[in-house]
């Protein structure tokens, strides 16, 4: 990893964590000062300038990114959301990357740089609650909160360079030092909320869309305790979680302040944002599947199948339950693989699905039949020649 | 597979001290996990003392980054391929006897996911093989991690013998040393017996 990318984590873990135990000042952003969102905005000082020079080389090497979600459609979308949040006139100071990174996580770093994870595409359930968090982010960003923050570190550490010796390290688990190191004050997390919730009720998003979110997040980690009988970790503060902890009262206060803005006259857009994410829910599912969470991704299947079933969902779900696999969970795979064929519009996979699932519970001939089934529809498979071999066909 | 290495950094912070090697000469068998497999290696290779799991052990020829190749012997039913070591947090997904060789390929990417804690690893062409004369799947994979994004290529063939998995996986970067070295590691898998 090279410096920069470091540098780069270290400030985006500026922009992810909040209870800090120093205590930033938050007046840097006097009312003199242009706003960073300002067309033409350029560095003020010499912290500043060198930030952005370490966040312009990152940026270069996130272009090229493996990770990188490059679909033009999804990314206009997203952009499209964030423009309408903070208004046309500020969104062209932001440049969004759309990471495939299945945990829930946004950023934006003080260039302009936004990283927003496929994790959180996949929680929120519609364009209002994703402004929400688009709208914190810019608010970290229009408020100058990481370069605050970042005076404050070079202030007391030179912490970034102890992060460069440490050696082979991924930027995930990078991330947890990092975000052990760098807080935002619990000021500066308010500040953006409650940025985001002007810009939400001015622009015609309902704002309790924010509280609505920590509502869901605090509902998926008492999921996925309860699927691993473990105490819920919506209150503690650790790891990704940490990013943005005290979920409950900031629940609160959101929900209180949004009151204040009355209900009228605001939309939530969850028919564009199903609309929009359809093509990419099979992919983020998949990816969340395969995390072996089944208590959060089951949460995150019902809330998405809140307006119905759909083939696709029901594949997840039978391959879910097929891959945990515990006491009854075969059957319920099966049953959900043959309601995903019962609406017509179900891939190849759902047959290959439902054939394992059955040739595992030991419907020997049947689930040898539903491999043909898989192999004459998708006879270009990688695995053709093992589902061949298991379907008796060769 | 890296994955030990970093499994290493990230809990202890630093790479494991005191680290040992032997070096596995070409043309003799040796013994494997606890006399668990012997292979002869045509080559000779360097074996790592430290250990993936209390079923597995660790090879190389250049240093882990450039080749690794991982044995699993006999993983009983209920146990996890790598130590489960975040168990709480992100425990991995368990072997179970009753699995089909298809499941173990999921298994494996599923571990690995979570492991290497990235979304880029797809599994490619899955064929029928055979392990030590036991039926068995063979499977090829790429991935690439957050902030070292060089693609890496992996093989493995998996095997259940007598309700115990069997795995033996080579890994190594995408750019020049997976093809250098995967023809060798097809013919180490060729010379494996299990039981010793």
């Amino acid at each position: 990893m090279t410096k920069n990318t470091l540098l780069f984590f270290a400030v985006a873990a500026l922009m992810l964590s909040p209870l800090a135990s120093f205590g930033a000042s938050s007046s840097a952003t006097a009312a003199s000062r242009p706003l960073p969102s300002a067309i033409g905005y350029e560095p003020q000082d010499e912290d500043e300038r060198g930030l952005w020079l370490q966040m312009d080389e990152f940026e270069r090497d996130l272009k090229n990114s493996k990770l990188l979600i490059k679909d033009p459609q999804l990314n206009t979308y997203v952009r499209g959301v964030l423009c309408r949040t903070v208004g046309a006139e500020r969104c062209g100071a932001a440049r969004i990357y759309i990471m495939r990174t299945p945990y829930f996580n946004a950023s934006m770093a003080p260039n302009g740089v936004m990283m927003v994870w496929s994790g959180l595409l996949l929680r929120v359930r519609n364009e209002a609650e994703l402004a929400s968090v688009l709208g914190h982010e810019f608010g970290h960003f229009e408020n100058q909160h990481s370069l605050q923050s970042f005076r404050d570190i070079r202030a007391k550490t030179d912490a970034i360079a102890w992060l460069s010796l440490v050696p082979g390290v991924g930027n995930l688990a990078r991330f947890s030092i990092v975000g052990s190191l760098f807080k935002f004050n619990r000021q500066m997390e308010r500040e953006a909320d409650l940025i985001s919730l002007d810009y939400m009720a001015a622009n015609g998003y309902d704002p309790m869309a924010a509280s609505t979110i920590w509502g869901q997040l605090r509902g998926e980690m008492d999921a996925t305790a309860k699927a691993r009988k473990q105490r819920s970790r919506k209150d503690m503060n650790f790891g990704f979680w940490a990013t943005h902890p005290n979920t409950k009262e900031r629940m609160e206060y959101l929900r209180k302040a949004a009151e204040k803005k009355g209900s009228v006259g605001f939309t939530d857009g969850a028919k564009k944002y199903r609309k929009a994410m359809t093509k990419w829910w099979p992919r983020l599912m998949d990816d969340q599947i395969k995390l072996n969470d089944f208590g959060a991704t089951e949460f995150l299947l019902q809330q998405l199948a809140s307006e119905g079933w759909t083939s696709d969902l029901l594949f997840a779900r039978g391959e879910l339950y097929r891959a945990r696999a515990k006491k009854d969970d075969l059957v319920k795979a099966i049953g959900f693989y043959r309601q995903a064929i019962a609406k017509r519009d179900a891939k190849a996979e759902v047959w290959r699905g439902l054939g394992l699932a059955l040739l595992r519970s030991g419907a020997k001939v049947e689930g040898r039949a539903a491999l043909r089934k898989y192999l004459s529809r998708d006879p270009e498979a990688d695995d053709n020649a093992m589902i061949a071999l298991m379907a008796g066909s060769k | 597979m890296r994955l030990f290495f970093l499994l290493s950094i990230i809990l202890t912070g630093a790479a494991p001290a005191a680290a040992g090697w032997k070096i596995m000469p070409a043309g003799t068998a040796a013994s494997v996990v606890d006399e668990k497999l012997t292979v002869t290696p045509s080559q000779r290779w360097n074996r790592w003392s430290s250990r993936p799991s209390d079923y597995g052990e660790i090879w190389t020829i250049d240093g882990l980054s450039l080749n690794e190749l991982s044995f699993f012997a006999g993983i009983p039913s209920g146990k996890t391929i790598y130590h489960d070591r975040q168990s709480k947090r992100r425990p991995l997904p368990k072997f179970r006897s009753n699995m089909l060789l298809t499941d173990i390929v999921e298994l494996f990417e599923s571990t690995n996911r979570i492991v290497l804690q990235t979304s880029l690893f797809e599994v490619g062409e899955t064929i029928p093989a055979k392990l030590s004369g036991h039926d068995a799947v063979r499977f090829r994979y790429s991935y690439a991690i957050q902030g070292d994004e060089l693609k890496r290529n992996g093989e493995a063939v998996a095997a259940i013998v007598d309700g115990k998995l069997y795995l033996v996986n080579f890994v190594a970067p995408a750019i020049h040393y997976f093809d250098r070295d995967i023809d060798n590691f097809q013919k180490l898998v060729d010379t494996i017996k299990i039981g010793g």
